[in-house]
């Protein structure tokens, strides 16, 4: 049995509905409701590999700043996300940071690290 | 640096201050100061955390506190002083500014030209009129950024959001990832508020429930929101009775609009166009007073930190410009005017003279458009959206069509029939 699943395509303002269907074994049979051909590439994407940068904040020692900013140096599968933050919330780090410097290496063993946005002086 | 020597000053650190502050000495201008009430410079975009910043500027996806520094680090190299902690109170008509600081109380002095970067703020619960008791809990979402990306504090552990602006549905998604449970995010009107992007990424992906067409009707709770009824609306955007729902939840986070911050503005005299609630402003952002410019959120609120970087480096060579020269050449004479499904042009004046890029709004969602710009350009373009902002260039070639007596020029968005 195909199944359906849909997808909001980004690439524009029209935000395209955009209907995937999808056989038994997961493949691809056909898309509907884009209005371009972007939007076939959005949603293969979407639904083969789904992925966004994780954002946060991580706790600091011996700083004035409370917390830190903090982004994953590539984007991660959207599954991850929870899982990474959940890491990231008992992370703690001390001056002096500059933005770049790793913070926590291969988040997860995604093979992508968590790097600092931000500066952080003493 | 003398006060008396300035060529430009720059009131606000935040994107648009420090990009019209760099481009000010890039052009030539010798003394340049940016002022800023805060304690460093960078504005909102320390607490915006999240990614999505510079793609079009950078052609790369940065967090706030990355595109920040990076201008940060440019205001030093390029020698603009920046006067921190530091507040403008006053300005007039003929370019006078009162600041206060701790160190040196009230400084008073004239620049050769004045870039006004203020920014813009907030809807807050008084300007929504929602009615009920006035427990702790309601914040606009802004502040509630401000609590979670940099004191390191979750304002509540159960949240409604009103309003669908893009703030608010970052923070749905940021309050999510530290635990909080997001209940719904309500909108009153029948599309969202901010970008598809936010609402994919932040509320699709956590599963966080949109309600379109609904409003809080109101608030309950003593001393801290226990819960909150919304109710869907018509198409005058009143409650339908019998619709309403209670939602309980311990904060409601606003997130309905942003008002450019333009006291200094009416304090000179500077007029303001009461669509954008900012300047009214020619292609060089200069203000009907001469030697003012502005650029960014005070002058009309974007949804990409890209473009407000852009035109205040406008407005900042501008200043530069007419703090070397006391002139800018031709004027703006021609007046651009909303014609069908415009909601507002920036700017609102143009010469006729100089390249020009037209950053504009629609009124409402519409498909397969064609943008107008009176008899000298047309532009196709496959969607619209309030909440999308417009970009059309305008070369100076194309201009060159505009009749010398031309006073107005009608701007428009239609449907393109006939295919």
């Amino acid at each position: 049995m195909a199944k359906k699943e849909t997808f909001i395509c980004i690439g524009c303002p029209l935000g395209c509905e955009v209907t995937l269907t999808i056989d038994e074994k997961g493949k691809i049979l056909g898309f509907a409701g884009n209005k371009c051909k972007e939007g076939e590439k959005y949603v293969f994407e979407e639904y083969t590999n789904p992925v966004r940068i994780l954002t946060a904040t991580v706790l600091t020692q011996n700083s004035a700043q409370p917390l830190l900013a903090v982004r994953t140096s590539k984007p991660i599968l959207k599954t991850m996300l929870a899982q990474g933050a959940a890491v990231l919330a008992r992370t703690k780090v001390k001056p002096p940071v500059r933005v770049g410097d790793i913070i926590v290496p291969n988040l997860l063993d995604t093979g992508v690290d968590v790097v600092a946005s931000a500066n952080l002086s003493s | 640096m003398k006060l008396q020597d300035i060529d430009v000053a720059v009131i606000g650190a935040g994107p648009a201050g420090m990009a019209a502050a760099i481009r000010a000495r890039e052009a030539g201008a010798e003394n340049v100061i940016i002022m800023e009430r805060a304690e460093e410079l960078g504005g909102l975009l320390h607490q915006c955390v999240h990614n999505g910043f510079g793609l079009l500027y950078f052609n790369e996806d940065l967090t706030g506190p990355e595109y920040g520094n990076r201008f940060i680090e440019k205001v030093m190299d390029t020698g603009v002083k920046p006067l921190l902690e530091t507040m403008v109170v006053k300005l007039t008509e003929d370019r006078q500014i009162g600041a206060v600081n701790a160190k040196e109380g009230f400084i008073t002095f004239r620049p050769k030209s004045v870039v006004l970067a203020m920014g813009c703020r907030e809807r807050s619960r008084g300007a929504l009129n929602i009615p009920g008791s006035r427990p702790s809990g309601v914040l606009t979402a802004g502040t509630a950024q401000r609590f979670v990306n940099v004191e390191g504090f979750l304002p509540g552990k159960r949240i409604v959001i009103l309003g669908s602006g893009d703030i608010g549905m970052i923070m749905a998604r940021r309050l999510t990832l530290e635990g909080a449970k997001v209940e719904a995010v309500v909108e009153i009107l029948p599309y969202i508020g901010g970008l598809i992007r936010n609402e994919v990424q932040c509320l699709h992906d956590f599963d966080i429930p949109l309600y379109l067409q609904h409003t809080v009707t109101q608030i309950h709770g003593e001393e801290r929101v226990t819960a909150v009824t919304i109710a869907k609306v018509d198409a005058d955007r009143n409650p339908v009775p019998g619709t309403q729902r209670k939602i309980q939840c311990d904060s409601l986070l606003l997130s309905a609009g942003l008002i450019p911050e333009n006291e200094l503005s009416l304090m000179a005299g500077i007029r303001l166009d009461p669509v954008t609630g900012g300047a009214v402003v020619d292609e060089t952002r200069q203000t009907n007073i001469a030697g003012v410019f502005a650029g960014g959120n005070v002058l009309h609120v974007h949804d990409l930190v890209d473009n407000v970087s852009w035109e205040s480096e406008l407005a900042g060579e501008s200043a530069a410009k007419f703090a070397m020269e006391r002139d800018l050449g031709e004027k703006g004479t021609i007046n651009l005017k909303a014609g069908t499904n415009i909601r507002y042009i920036v700017p609102q004046t143009i010469s006729g003279q100089r390249d020009t890029t037209l950053y504009m709004r629609v009124n409402e969602p519409q498909e397969n458009v064609r943008i107008k710009i009176g008899d000298i350009m047309t532009k196709t373009v496959r969607a619209v959206k309030p909440s999308e902002m417009i970009k059309i260039e305008l070369s100076s070639e194309k201009l060159q069509k505009v009749n010398k007596e031309t006073k107005e020029i009608i701007v428009s968005c239609e449907k393109r029939g006939g295919k």
